[in-house]
């Protein structure tokens, strides 16, 4: 009996100096089977089972049973060893640069014009405001005569036209909208209508075609207060909360009164002598406006001492160079990929 | 126009600093442009003595001056020729920055050290260009600055005077805005009135209503001279040349009471007879400037006796009648001339003068009396003689101003702003008008002199401008529940397109880009291209002819993007443009059709079609960054995709591609501009609603384009007609639970078979089951025959309701088979 327990324990003994050794799985498991299989080492010696007596049975078996206990803690703990190990390794193979360049997507762009005319239609249609386009090649009568400018009117030297034949001129203001948006209508009118329009001038700050958003709005009881206040919130909402504003005379044929709108920079708030965006006035001119001049009202058939209203045109592309910071209206208009592609 | 600070002191008593009344004025509604200070950049410069001029050591050119500028002798470089030892000279100090830009610093020239500069009027911003240096005269004291010596010691105002302001156009006009402001008065010039009879030179107006009142006089004994220094200084100070003594005294009753006059030499005048009429068709006159205009037969002229000719009236005095230096007798003219006549003239003659610049705003026609008086005292005064007589004629007086009603609550209710009636009253007193106060109006006229208050809203204004406009409180306007018209965008519709269309764009990774209405001929050209649209009068050939096509800009914005791209890869070009092109709405096609100049069918017409499109451009790498053998440039099929996106984006049905080889009419629109074999036609039903392609390689060549281009472009009108309209939204659609089939075919066909003509049969010969089919690979190569391609297609087979069996799938596989063979003469491989 001793003898056959002696085997158990020496197979032990040898079994977990083996797997201490092994230095992979397929080893291991090799380990396993030798000593625990069906054919096994540990299993041959037991064939010997049958030859001891009842009374030793026991104790061998639970020899037997405390070896097999050993050797599979044992082989558990070095399986999970070695496949720690293994991961390691083929964690070290897959390694990759992850430094080289990305498959970038390109990022696309609304052009800044576009941006800021959506956050300025946005902000005057929470007043009210509906959208409506005009040509851009327009009769002489809308863009001039009736908006108060007949010819051979000193006013006509204000902005410097582009004729496309008689009757027929690029549209040099918005303003032509006006009498579109009245014409056969019956008030109350609250229309905006941003556009293109075309002057000859081309410097930094002027292009032979820039954009301008005009608003009128036509109902009983409007007063100038009103205008005053309209613009305030849209200044406030654009550029924001603490943006001033600053109406001072002006003279637009179709307005009386007649209003040049400046609003506090935004950026220095009028702090800084040396502020790029205001130049260091602390101020910058957006836009002018006025209340709807009575002939205006009446070409379109309303009178005058029934209903009232205001105007206003804001240059886009200006408030769009605020906004963005962009130094050259020119910018705006080359189609470059590097300027584009920022906003 | 420029005004002189000095010159308004002396006619209203104020005490503001030149900015404080340039802040006034700007917030009464007169804006002040710009503030000069004569003086400035003369800050450091001295009046000074040469007490030794000596030769520089190492030029013969220049000379080495010991200069005493009051504290010290110091030594100075010049480079002029024209002083000498003991003269007095005007010496800029080291760090004199001055007007002309000119930095003084020590330094040396030409080895000898210089401590200074002595200057020229030039360079002290006195006059355009000079000779030599300034020499002042020997009384002069040194030590003293420049300015003080030269009288330089004014403020120049630039004002913008709008259009309805000619009531500002003159000292007088500015002086009396300051008055109103500050409650002072304007003190004029005192003259004696003239009696309007004895004037040898008698006055016919034969212009109507066109030249309505003339004052004259005649002055013998004139002497014809420079003018006294103090003449000469105001008028230069705001610009204005010296001529001659009676030519400036003209000039200076302009800028001081706003109102145009003219002398006339007496002897010059044909018996003794001076007059206005309209001119006769072709009739010559020589101007004053030289130049001799031929005239239209209805501008104003003033003529004399022999019935000639001699001055434009209104803007500009003739050649033949001009005062000399010898000039012994002058005759006066102060009238009144039409705005808008002489405003026709002075636009068709292109003489932009001060004379017509105020007649055309309208001038006070009640000041002549005053104006003519004060120049005839003027003349005396400067150029000696005595008044022979004077003369008016008038063929209607002056009309009195309008009486205008305005409701007392009519501010309080148009302006918004709290505003007592006796307030009102006085605001408008002090601006020169009569007011009366009767029951529940104010009666109201305006001075003759502003002749652009009519109406109660101007009046509104006079009062609002004067209160200030910052006293305007902030209200919003009230929302009234009457629906407004919805004349041209209803809901918005068009704007949600717009917006719809441009987001696909971006989402694509492409930029917006805004290119200009206009192009040049050349720039049309290149693309085979022809507008019918010509600017009349364009500012240079780059904005001449209106855009038929967004394709040459967008493709002008690909070369601006190569020609300022460097380095071995090609530079990113993703644009898209959405805007109008423009047409004649009787447009032929018919190249070189006869070019005549649009007009307007009627005020309300422009009879132009501004047909909107939408283009793009691609090329460059695939993407924005990577391993470039990874990425490559982007080619047919990644516009391709864009182009499919884009229009899945904007719901559009029913689209079809056509090669563009196969197309009905492949010149037509954009086609032309693309290479025939790689491009297509995109179509709608059987509309055309436009292009997508390579450009085509004879563009490409012409316009030296580095790499490929990718252009599209499609009608706008068309495409929101056929796509989800704005007011849909995209309804969800369910999709099938039940698992569907692949098969795969690899099929030998001829090459000409296209990938369409394929997965048309697939899908019809596979029909119901057959729910998509897509080729997956195309080969080439040494296995296939020449002639023939290697095709690899699958189709998807599914049923919503069921799962399919294995025999079904076979069933539609031999279908399949059957019609590849018999449609498109494919074998298996």
């Amino acid at each position: 009996m001793d003898s056959l327990i002696s085997k158990i324990t020496s197979i032990g003994a040898q079994t977990l100096k083996d797997i201490d050794a092994a230095s992979d799985l397929p080893t291991l498991e090799g380990f396993r089977v030798s000593v625990l299989g069906k054919k096994g080492s540990l299993s041959e010696v037991l064939k010997g089972l049958g030859s001891a007596s009842p009374e030793e049975r026991p104790k061998i078996g639970a020899a037997a049973n405390e070896v097999k206990a050993k050797v599979e803690s044992a082989l558990e703990a070095k399986r999970e060893k070695l496949e720690a190990k293994e991961l390691e390794g083929k964690l070290a193979k897959e390694r990759i640069d992850v430094s080289i360049p990305s498959r970038k997507l390109h990022r696309g762009a609304l052009h800044p014009i576009t941006q800021t005319t959506r956050r300025m239609v946005d902000i005057f249609s929470r007043l009210g405001f509906d959208l409506m386009t005009g040509p851009e090649i327009e009769t002489d009568y809308f863009c001039f005569e009736a908006v108060n400018i007949p010819a051979d009117h000193p006013a006509r030297d204000q902005q410097d036209t582009f004729f496309m034949g008689p009757g027929l001129v690029l549209r040099t203001q918005t303003t032509a909208i006006q009498t579109r948006a009245m014409r056969g209508q019956k008030w109350p009118i609250r229309v905006l209508s941003p556009g293109a329009v075309y002057r000859k001038d081309n410097d930094a700050t002027h292009s032979p075609m820039f954009h301008q958003m005009e608003g009128l709005w036509i109902d009983k009881d409007v007063k100038m207060s009103d205008l005053k206040g309209t613009l305030e919130f849209f200044a406030r909402e654009i550029f924001g909360e603490a943006t001033k504003i600053r109406l001072r005379p002006s003279y637009f044929s179709f307005v009386e009164p007649g209003a040049e709108v400046d609003v506090s920079c935004f950026k220095c708030g009028g702090k800084d002598a040396g502020c790029k965006v205001c130049k260091g006035s602390g101020w910058l001119e957006i836009l002018g406006a006025g209340m709807v001049h009575p002939k205006l009202l009446e070409l379109a058939g309303y009178d005058p001492k029934e209903v009232s209203g205001f105007a206003f045109g804001i240059g886009i592309d200006r408030v769009a160079m605020i906004l963005n910071e962009i130094p050259d209206l020119r910018l705006m208009f080359a189609g470059d990929q590097r300027f584009l592609s920022q906003f | 126009m420029k005004v002189s600070y000095r010159w308004l002191k002396e006619l209203v008593d104020f005490k503001l600093s030149p900015q404080e009344l340039a802040d006034l004025l700007t917030a009464r509604g007169l804006e002040v442009e710009e503030i000069e200070s004569q003086g400035k950049g003369l800050e450091k410069v001295l009046s000074a003595l040469i007490v030794e001029k000596g030769k520089h050591p190492d030029s013969d050119r220049l000379s080495l001056c010991k200069v005493d500028a009051g504290s010290g002798v110091i030594e100075i470089v010049c480079g002029a020729t024209n002083h000498k030892t003991g003269d007095k000279v005007a010496a800029a100090m080291v760090g004199a920055d001055l007007p002309n830009g000119m930095k003084i610093g020590k330094g040396k020239i030409r080895g000898v050290e210089s401590n200074g500069m002595l200057c020229s009027e030039a360079e002290l911003g006195i006059s355009k260009e000079s000779a030599g240096i300034i020499i002042l005269p020997p009384a002069t004291p040194i030590g003293k600055p420049i300015a003080e010596i030269l009288g330089r010691d004014d403020t120049i105002l630039t004002l913008k005077v709008y259009a309805n302001q000619g009531h500002y156009l003159s000292h007088h006009g500015v002086a009396r805005e300051i008055a109103a402001a500050l409650g002072l008065k304007v003190k004029k010039a005192e003259v004696k009135t003239l009696d309007w009879k004895g004037s040898p030179i008698s006055v016919g107006l034969e212009a109507g209503d066109k030249a309505t009142q003339f004052y004259g006089a005649q002055i013998d004994g004139v002497k014809i001279g420079p003018s006294p220094a103090w003449l000469v200084k105001k008028l230069e100070s705001v610009g204005s040349r010296s001529i001659n003594n009676v030519v400036d005294a003209t000039n200076l009753v302009l800028l001081e009471t706003g109102h145009p006059v003219h002398a006339y030499d007496s002897e010059k005048i044909s018996r003794k007879k001076i007059g206005v009429r309209i001119s006769k068709k072709d009739e010559k006159l020589p101007l004053l400037d030289g130049t001799e205009i031929s005239l239209t037969g209805g501008e104003l002229v003033i003529f004399d006796g022999s019935g000639k000719a001699i001055g434009l009236a209104g803007v500009m005095g003739g050649g033949n009648s001009e005062v000399s230096d010898t000039t012994k007798s002058v005759f006066l003219e102060c009238a009144e001339f039409d705005a808008v006549t002489v405003r026709k003239a002075k636009t068709r003659f292109i003489k932009m003068t001060e004379a017509a610049t105020r007649f055309e705003r309208g001038i006070d026609p009640k000041n002549l009396p005053y104006v003519m008086s004060r120049l005839a005292s003027l003349i005396i005064e400067v150029a000696g003689g005595k008044i022979v007589g004077g003369v008016k004629s008038e063929t209607t007086p002056p009309k009195p101003r309008p009486t205008i009603e305005m409701p007392l609550d009519y501010v309080r209710k148009f302006i918004g702003i709290d505003v007592k009636d006796a307030e009102v009253e006085s605001c408008l007193k002090a601006l020169e008008c009569s007011v009366e106060k009767s029951g529940t109006s104010f009666k109201v006229t305006a001075p003759s002199y502003r002749l652009d208050l009519n109406l109660r809203e101007d009046l509104s204004e006079e009062v609002a401008r004067s209160i200030g406009y910052d006293k305007i409180p902030s209200t919003l306007p009230k929302l009234s529940s009457q629906p407004v018209p919805k004349a041209f965008d209803p809901q918005g519709a068009e704007q949600i397109l717009i917006e719809r269309a441009k987001d696909a764009f971006v989402r694509q990774g492409l930029c917006e880009a805004l290119n200009y209405g206009f192009t040049s001929a050349k720039a049309l050209a290149d693309f085979g291209l022809k507008s019918v649209l010509r600017v009349q009068n364009p500012m240079s050939e780059e904005c001449e002819w209106m855009v038929p096509s967004l394709v040459p800009g967008l493709v002008g914005n690909a070369l601006h993007n190569y020609r300022h791209h460097f380095g071995s890869e090609s530079p990113v070009v993703r644009l898209f443009e959405l805007r109008p092109t423009f047409h004649r709405s009787t447009e032929t096609s018919a190249p070189g059709a006869e070019l005549d100049v649009p007009s307007a069918p009627s005020h309300f017409e422009t009879g132009i079609v501004e047909a909107w499109k939408v283009a793009f451009v691609l090329s460059g790498p695939r993407y924005a960054a990577s391993l470039r053998a990874e990425g490559g440039d982007v080619d047919f099929f990644d516009g391709k995709a864009v182009l499919e996106s884009f229009l899945d984006q904007m719901g559009a049905k029913g689209i079809r591609f056509l090669p563009l080889h196969t197309s009905r009419a492949p010149d037509a629109g954009a086609g032309k501009l693309l290479h025939p074999g790689q491009s297509i036609e995109v179509l709608s039903g059987n509309q055309t609603l436009g292009h997508f392609g390579l450009l085509h390689p004879g563009i490409s060549k012409k316009l030296k384009v580095r790499g490929d281009l990718f252009v599209g472009e499609f009608d706008w009108g068309i495409l929101t007609k056929m796509c989800r309209p704005a007011s849909v939204a995209r309804a969800f659609k369910a999709w099938g639970e039940f698992p569907s089939i692949e098969r795969d075919f690899a099929i030998l066909v001829d090459e000409k078979i296209t990938a369409d003509q394929i997965t048309t049969v697939l899908k019809n010969a596979g029909k119901p089951l057959v729910k998509n089919a897509k080729i997956f690979d195309v080969y080439r190569g040494a296995q296939v025959a020449a002639g023939k391609v290697s095709i690899a297609a699958r189709v998807i087979l599914g049923d919503e309701t069921r799962s399919l069996t294995e025999a079904e799938a076979e069933g539609v596989s031999t279908k399949i088979i059957a019609a590849l063979k018999k449609d498109l003469n494919a074998d298996l491989r």
